[in-house]
């Protein structure tokens, strides 16, 4: 479980892309994720993740990528094999090109998260008009999944030190022990919100509803040109997928494919 | 007027039958250390949380008597204009530290006062270079060890500059080491800044020493306050002897040393090595 939360997990990194303003990252994230629902073809979407790992390498962030991936291995095997099974004709193409789909989408999410610091997200969507209670909110539930994760850990420990095995017996037993583990957690988390809650009081949270964020977004060079060649590439994307050269493209790959 | 001023002070959480506080009295001064201790449920964490205004205006319940902190009528008082006056740090760093950077943790205090940007800029500067932190200021609160989190959880309420700092527990998380370096910090704002620094801690024989002031509570009530030396020995049922102090009390029942109890073990050698006649 932990490894497919850490494809969402930021690491300070100095790189070109961690640098950008968040606004320019969510520009490629929408470029990334708008590319792979309208392409329809295997060889397109090869190009996207090709790129999107090539940005990855660039944020010096592949590792975390492909750890995260092997997280989502048993989904993409389960789209593959679905799909595979169910469709009537193009089988193992399209089955292909929808798992493809996946993975490019996860991926242009990992780009994202993985160089975009959560407050920096949250300064971001501040900045574009977000009351100050949700961006908070929403920072501070990024920064509590490790938090919870060690939780979990601590109370599934205690559990097993008094004999309770969490991962045996038929699918009642399980769902029984799992709760021997959702219970204490709920009251743990509880808790701590608790005392989350007093902290935030005790610094004067809440008592503004607009304030000015300590950090200044200021747009550069870079983020323009990251905005705008998102756009560029995202309009020339759109044009190509409805022409007749997109069409006999696709059919091409098909004819590859064969009956397969 | 007293910076911090409680007179006949009752609380009862909402829902409780007993009454956590019952008639405290307590008048605090800037510069001073004061150390708060008494067996668990006593009221010591109570008590602090009126200082704040956690008490009344966070938890529910019923209120009695008077409490002043900083000239402010504690219940007629918003928790967010008593924050610029009190800061409260807690047990556990963890959960005081909200977002991805020292230095915006440091800012977050200031932003929700309503600052201008180039003042916040300019007191972040300060409190990271009076702690000691400028190196780590780009670092994530969560990568960082337990004492420096909970130094970066004091230095982001002394951002606020307040001149009292009530700390619930703060250094149980850490080990002695640590807690020795917090608490020698905490000590050093009250001689160099004047800050009234209210203290709860179980570890006598770290605190002690910093100590200007032992306040000890049994049961909601304050059974002991004044002089740590003098206090140590009354409220020993309730607290316990140090060893230092056991150490103290065994030579001078045998006539080899007199006066009032050390609160170090290096106090003590010092002491037996005046009498034993050792020069260095």
């Amino acid at each position: 479980m932990s490894s497919v939360l850490d494809v969402f997990r930021f690491r300070r990194k100095n790189t070109p892309l961690h640098r950008l303003d968040p606004r320019a990252k969510f520009a490629i994230l929408v470029l990334f994720s708008a590319a792979s629902l309208i392409l329809n073809d295997l060889a397109s979407l090869l190009l996207v993740l090709v790129a999107e790992v090539a940005l990855l390498a660039v944020a010096r962030s592949a590792g975390e990528w492909l750890r995260s991936l092997k997280g989502l291995s048993m989904l993409v095997a389960m789209i593959l094999a679905l799909n595979y099974l169910t469709l009537p004709s193009n089988r193992l193409f399209t089955a292909l090109t929808l798992a493809l789909r996946f993975i490019c989408l996860t991926t242009a999410f990992s780009v994202f998260f993985l160089t975009t610091a959560a407050d920096e997200l949250a300064t971001a969507l501040e900045a574009s008009g977000l009351p100050r209670e949700y961006s908070i909110m929403f920072t501070m539930s990024l920064r509590f999944v490790p938090s919870l994760a060690r939780d979990l850990q601590t109370i599934s420990d205690a559990l097993r030190c008094r004999g309770l095995e969490l991962e045996k017996g038929g699918l009642r037993t399980r769902i029984r022990n799992y709760t021997y583990l959702l219970v204490p957690l709920i009251v743990y988390e509880l808790r701590r919100s608790l005392m989350i809650a007093e902290a935030l009081e005790a610094r004067g949270f809440g008592a503004l509803k607009r304030v000015e964020p300590y950090v200044e977004l200021r747009l550069g060079r870079a983020d323009y040109a990251a905005i705008a060649t998102s756009c560029a590439l995202l309009a020339l994307t759109v044009a190509l997928r409805f022409t007749s050269l997109y069409e006999a493209f696709v059919r091409l790959q098909l004819s590859i494919f064969g009956e397969l | 007027m007293a910076l911090v001023e409680l007179i006949d002070v009752h609380f009862r959480y909402a829902g409780s039958e007993e009454y956590a506080l019952r008639g405290v009295s307590l008048e605090a001064e800037e510069g001073e250390f004061v150390l708060l201790v008494g067996p668990s449920g006593c009221g010591k964490s109570t008590l602090l949380r009126v200082l704040n205004g956690l008490i009344p205006h966070f938890y529910e319940g019923d209120f009695r008597g008077v409490a002043r902190v900083a000239g402010l009528d504690v219940p007629k008082t918003p928790p967010h204009v008593l924050a610029r006056h009190v800061g409260m740090v807690f047990q556990d760093p963890e959960n005081q530290l909200f977002l991805s950077s020292v230095e915006r943790e440091i800012a977050f205090g200031l932003e929700n006062m309503g600052l201008p940007r180039s003042e916040i800029r300019r007191r972040v500067r300060e409190v990271l270079e009076l702690f000691g932190l400028e190196e780590l200021k780009d670092r994530a609160p969560y990568e960082l060890s337990g004492g420096q989190q909970q130094k970066v959880a004091i230095a982001s309420v002394m951002a606020l500059e307040p001149r009292v700092l009530a700390m619930d527990e703060p250094t149980a998380n850490l080990d002695p080491i640590s807690a020795l370096e917090i608490l020698s910090l905490v000590s050093r704002l009250t001689r160099e800044k004047g800050v009234l620094a209210i203290v709860v801690e179980h570890r006598l024989e770290l605190a002690l020493r910093f100590a200007t002031r032992m306040v000890v509570m049994d049961g909601g009530r304050i059974v002991a306050s004044g002089d740590p030396r003098r206090v140590v020995l009354e409220a020993s049922r309730l607290v316990g002897f140090p060893p230092v102090v056991v150490a103290h009390q065994l030579l001078r029942n045998r006539g080899l040393i007199g006066g009032a109890p050390p609160l170090t073990p290096e106090a003590l050698s010092e002491e037996i090595l005046g009498v034993i006649g050792w020069r260095r």
